[in-house]
């Protein structure tokens, strides 16, 4: 894999930041007026729209409501303008279909289900450009979407992928260089796919607790502590970003002291 | 009384309202503090679920924390609330309708809900027309029956449950106070009611029967001239 460095001698990666910076994270809440929930996010230049429509009755087949907490429908989508080469199918090929259900599973643990027995929560997300993060984006959108629709949630989810890159001026051939590797927060598409194993965590940002973890290369066991510690710092550093983000949007929105009820 | 949170933010009862995010830590979860709407316990503490503005109410010398949010849409039948419906279909065994509103609040979607035959009245529960209690677009109050009784009450008496029966809520007006509130005559002219089972058109003076209930609509103008 020769070419480029994913990591400078000055320990600056392609795009100058350092390897344990975030990508720039711009996020709005209440886009759309239709759905109960909508968000826009932007890490990078990976763009993402999420909306959340719910709670309501289930719909499509009856068969698939649960008697003691909600469904939650995810539906991950992409743009066919949102990679390099024109995208197909948008939607229902297999990784869209894998991308849903591993959406589903990490909304299931942060929404308190058990407040809406036999009713469903739709969860749609559109990226509009991918460029690395695909999964980690979608979450951070989807959950600001769920704050915009006031659904009850645990605790912020939060996403963050991590790459393990090998330290500067050397090649992947060197097998020892294990104790020089440097765990690259929040990899860009050119770093996820460079051949480095990449690490895309979902964590409970506030306690720290793991909902999902997905490892696309093979990684030994002895280098994924490394790699999981840093995801779980940027997951708490995506966290803070999009407190603030909230906190803004509730000042605008305005917050009566009397509030109707 | 000053509860101290994990940021620089001071929680104090009884002053401005704190504006709170999903899982930030409100405060103890003790014999006085109480999780409310919004909120949830986890370890001793208790958190917000809602991006909203988290309050303190007192009740029965204990403090109840809740957070309320802007957007509170979010509200699900629940076995014992009256309900507002209106009912779309009449069938001799049931009807159908569609939940408007729970309590006072008038919800965006409606829901779907059944109102059987043996529970429209408390007695003489086979004697009943559902025709002659019910017309499609009747506005009614009912109850939400909890499911679980039902389904007892179901084996005790041996009958086969119809499986149309738990693919929405179940509704009953076996109260005075439930039944037929609007309704309105072939006519087109909303009707007002002469007794517990009739009412009349106040422009043909046609008297049409209907379960009504107890409770007068303030809007519908009473003519008591014409009424007998």
């Amino acid at each position: 894999m020769a070419g480029f460095d994913l990591l400078s001698d000055q320990g600056l990666r392609l795009d100058g930041r350092r390897s344990n910076e975030l990508r720039k994270i711009q996020c709005k809440l209440g886009v759309f007026s239709q759905p109960d929930g909508s968000s826009y996010l932007e890490q990078g230049n990976t763009k993402v729209l999420a909306a959340v429509y719910g709670p309501h009755e289930i719909r499509g087949s009856r068969a698939k409501r649960l008697l003691d907490q909600v469904l939650v429908n995810c539906q991950y989508s992409m743009a066919t303008f949102s990679t390099g080469e024109r995208k197909r199918r948008p939607r229902g090929d297999r990784k869209s279909q894998e991308m849903s259900s591993h959406l589903r599973q990490t909304f299931e643990a942060a929404i308190k289900t058990e407040l809406y027995p036999r009713s469903q929560i739709d969860i749609f997300v559109e990226v509009l450009q991918a460029d690395g993060g695909n999964y980690s984006a979608c979450v951070n959108a989807a959950t600001l979407a769920l704050v915009d629709a006031g659904i009850p949630l645990h605790e912020y989810v939060t996403s963050c992928t991590t790459v393990l890159a090998p330290p500067p001026a050397t090649s992947w051939d060197d097998e020892k260089l294990e104790e020089g590797e440097i765990a690259l927060v929040d990899a860009s598409h050119r770093e996820e796919t460079s051949g480095s194993p990449t690490l895309t965590v979902a964590a409970l940002a506030d306690s720290g607790r793991l909902v999902l973890c997905q490892v696309g290369q093979r990684l030994h066991l002895d280098r994924m502590n490394r790699a999981l510690e840093r995801a779980l710092q940027g997951c708490k550093d995506v966290r803070d970003v999009l407190d603030e983000a909230v906190r803004d949007h509730l000042a605008n929105c305005g917050i009566s002291e009397a509030a109707s009820s | 009384m000053i509860f101290c949170l994990t940021k620089s933010s001071v929680f104090i009862m009884g002053s401005s309202n704190l504006s709170c995010v999903p899982g930030q830590r409100l405060c103890l979860a003790d014999d006085t503090h109480i999780s409310g709407c919004g909120t949830y316990e986890r370890q001793g503490y208790i958190y917000s679920t809602l991006a909203g503005e988290a309050r303190v109410v007192e009740k029965d010398k204990s403090y109840v924390v809740e957070v309320h949010s802007s957007n509170e849409q979010s509200i699900v039948p629940t076995p014992g609330d009256i309900v507002t419906a209106m009912v779309m279909m009449v069938n001799p065994r049931f009807c159908k309708c569609m939940i408007k509103c729970i309590g006072d609040v008038v919800l965006t979607r409606p829901y779907r809900a059944i109102l059987r035959r043996e529970d429209v009245r408390a007695f003489e529960k086979d004697l009943i027309e559902m025709y002659q209690c019910f017309r499609p677009a009747d506005i009614i109050l009912a109850r939400v029956v909890s499911f679980l009784k039902t389904i007892v009450n179901y084996y005790l008496q041996g009958i086969n449950l119809p499986t149309t029966d738990l693919h929405s809520y179940q509704l009953s007006t076996a109260e005075n106070e439930l039944g037929v509130v609007i309704a309105h005559s072939e006519a087109g002219v909303a009707m007002v009611p002469i007794s517990w089972t009739e009412m009349q058109c106040p422009k043909t003076y046609n008297k049409e029967p209907r379960k009504v209930a107890k409770v007068v609509p303030e809007s519908i103008p009473v003519d008591n001239a014409n009424m007998e």
